[in-house]
């Protein structure tokens, strides 16, 4: 467990300084280290691009990254179903529809007021997904029944209006779908970061709720949970983390999908170990992805929702590959 | 149910027991809407054509403008309703019973994901004439994927539970679909031109095309049908299959080939439309139970039966526009699910 977490960490340090060197324009490592020790000496335009375009933006991607991946881990928790995340309870059809709406739409919206349409949209579905689920307790699988319902109306919407939508419209809201943090600055940054820290502590102290539901709930019922109280609390944590990170970065789906699963093969089952390696799988992730989607086709840009799924599958598909002769 | 099981099948409906004799009379009238349903939505359009007229078109073509217009355009397209709506539906009714997830669709072996980037990637590369194009390249972009799919899920010893499969799926889907948003995001023409498709869309079917998968989809019918109390052993799990003397590794094998052509078929047809194969199923189980013997049959009509419904009221509704079928589906056909999803929903799952 230690030894994997420390070289997650170095992982993460690796790409950061990575991250701060390659761009538009390259940096040497010498000008970074100016930078970052001696500000003073520092010229001032490395200093804006690494403390006002780089930094933030890999700040941003490791929040996001390991937001989504813990949203994952409750996820598959609570609803026992290996291809469970965050998307399940509505979070993304939501935004997804509410940023389609404000997009093509709506006129002349403010593009500052985008990710708090995505915010509203995905807690709204969230929360009409719960209460139409609730029957004297919410089973999971009425969750998950009534969560594709009420997601394929929401995804056909947004088909209706991306069909017949204006075409610069459509093709601007597929960008922001598909999950990026081109827009990173610090005021986001700060805004999730605070955000986030109340949901992660209070997920991370749940640790051993999360291993006794995913027993099943009359298991846990037998061992003294009371487990409708600890479902919609935690269905309430997995929206505002995932939530916050949707409107913060687009719909990056694959994180909270895959980081868990690959944590799991890491270190086992329990959440105590399962919630801080898959956080920092996640973070991984969206920052190599970012560096790598703006970095591999320049001056172009690909989103990192993309470049993700794109170098996250066939990793996968090794992990599939080396573990092979290991029952799952 | 019934408390003594008996050593073959029933020879006559004569000997069903009483709530399987319900079922037959459900799936007779099924059966018998069918037709009507599609006779009526033949003569819906933006010339309304007389029902009598319809039959005449179809036993004694006179080559009169009502007849052209429904031997080349309201008929292939109804047929490819029909068509690509039962496959779908019986082939998200298997993938259920083989990976015991509720979530899985004909889409979770990767199927409209590998479509649809087939298609994109022959728009980019041969521009938008290539039109005709269409069915072919879905067709083998989906078998590749879901073979590729199936593959990957199957890797090393037998597996007891089918998650590999199913994780390999989503994964192999969500790569699929961002290579295919990649190609979206720098190429507008193809975006323009693609996106009516990746909704589902019936419009513009020939009949030549419906000839052309018509064989695929009569074989995974066909296959079906004489395997469904396999499938229904497949759906209690592994352990107790084995236990019942079957092998559940060539079952879910020989599972995954019937989807693949059923599905990759329909998808080719009709685009990927994603709801009939996931909520159809559904509907059926909660309506009708779980024996996999009704079920099958019961989402082939059902799924037809909406299908053509879902066109003909987005035709009826929207005459002159080219409105996705998949849309006008979700939008009946989502909130009586949810309601049937509320109600019969069990406690304890």
């Amino acid at each position: 467990m230690t030894r994997i977490v420390i070289v997650l960490l170095i992982c993460i340090a690796g790409c950061m300084l990575a991250g701060l060197a390659h761009g538009d324009v390259a940096l040497s490592y010498a000008e970074i280290a100016t930078v970052l020790l001696q500000p003073s000496k520092a010229a001032p335009h490395v200093q804006m691009i690494i403390y006002d375009l780089r930094m933030p933006r890999l700040l941003l991607s490791i929040l996001v990254g390991g937001a989504l991946a813990v949203a994952g881990v409750v996820a598959q928790a609570i609803m026992r179903n290996p291809l469970a995340e965050p998307g399940i309870l509505g979070i993304n059809s939501g935004a997804a529809l509410a940023i389609m709406i404000v997009i093509v739409g709506l006129d002349n919206v403010p593009a500052h007021l985008t990710p708090w349409a995505g915010f509203l949209g995905a807690s709204v579905m969230a929360a009409t997904i719960y209460g139409l689920s609730w029957r004297n307790g919410a089973s999971s699988l009425r969750i998950i029944l009534i969560g594709i319902g009420l997601s394929s109306m929401a995804g056909a919407m947004t088909t209706t209006l991306s069909t017949f939508g204006e075409i610069m419209d459509v093709q601007r809201a597929l960008i922001w779908l598909a999950g990026s943090v081109y827009h990173a600055d610090w005021a986001s940054v700060r805004t999730l970061a605070l955000w986030l820290v109340a949901p992660l502590a209070l997920t991370i102290v749940s640790a051993r709720m999360l291993d006794l539901i995913q027993l099943g709930d009359p298991v846990a019922k037998g061992l003294g949970q009371r487990v409708n109280l600890v479902r919609a609390l935690m269905i309430v944590l997995c929206t505002l983390i995932s939530g916050a990170a949707v409107a913060a970065a687009g719909l990056i789906g694959f994180i909270g999908l895959v980081a868990p699963h690959l944590a799991r093969r890491l270190v086992g089952p329990m959440h105590r170990r399962l919630l801080p390696v898959s956080a920092l799988i996640g973070a991984l992730l969206v920052l190599c992805a970012d560096i790598v989607g703006r970095t591999v086709m320049v001056p172009a840009q690909l989103p990192a929702g993309l470049v993700v799924a794109l170098i996250g599958a066939p990793f996968f598909g090794f992990l599939l590959w080396r573990h092979r002769h290991v029952t799952a | 149910m019934t408390a003594k099981v008996p050593l073959k099948r029933p020879l006559a409906p004569l000997f069903l027991s009483g709530p399987d004799r319900l079922r037959l009379s459900a799936l007779l009238v099924c059966l018998c809407l069918l037709p009507v349903a599609a006779l009526w939505s033949v003569g819906i359009g933006t010339t309304r054509i007389p029902l009598p007229e319809v039959v005449q078109a179809v036993l004694a073509f006179d080559g009169s403008r009502d007849h052209l217009v429904i031997m080349t355009i309201r008929l292939p397209r109804v047929l490819a309703g029909l068509l690509a709506g039962a496959a779908l539906a019986v082939s998200g009714a298997i993938m259920q019973a083989m990976t015991n997830n509720p979530l899985a669709s004909p889409g979770l072996l990767g199927v409209n994901a590998g479509a649809a980037f087939a298609v994109v990637l022959t728009l980019t590369v041969f521009g938008a004439g290539a039109a005709n194009l269409f069915i072919w390249s879905a067709f083998a972009g989906a078998g590749t994927a879901s073979v590729l799919v199936y593959l990957a899920g199957s890797i090393g010893p037998a597996q007891d539970s089918p998650v590999k499969l199913v994780l390999a799926g989503a994964i192999m889907s969500a790569f699929l679909m961002s290579l295919t948003t990649a190609v979206l995001i720098f190429d507008q023409n193809t975006l323009d031109s693609v996106r009516l498709w990746t909704a589902g869309s019936l419009t513009g079917r020939t009949m030549g095309q419906v000839r052309t998968v018509a064989p695929y989809m009569l074989a995974g019918f066909v296959a079906t049908a004489v395997f469904s109390r396999q499938f229904m052993t497949l759906s209690l799990g592994a352990d107790v299959s084995r236990t019942l003397g079957q092998n559940p590794i060539v079952w879910r094998g020989l599972a995954a080939l019937i989807v693949i052509l059923l599905a990759g078929s329909a998808v080719a047809l009709a685009g990927p439309i994603g709801f009939v194969g996931l909520v159809v199923p559904h509907i059926v189980r909660l309506s009708i139970g779980i024996d996999y013997k009704w079920i099958l049959p019961f989402a082939a009509a059902g799924g037809a039966l909406l299908v053509v419904l879902a066109d003909t009221l987005s035709r009826l509704l929207f005459p002159g526009q080219s409105f996705p079928v998949g849309i006008t589906m979700a939008l009946i056909g989502a909130p009586f699910f949810v309601w049937l999803a509320r109600g019969r929903t069990q406690e304890t799952s």
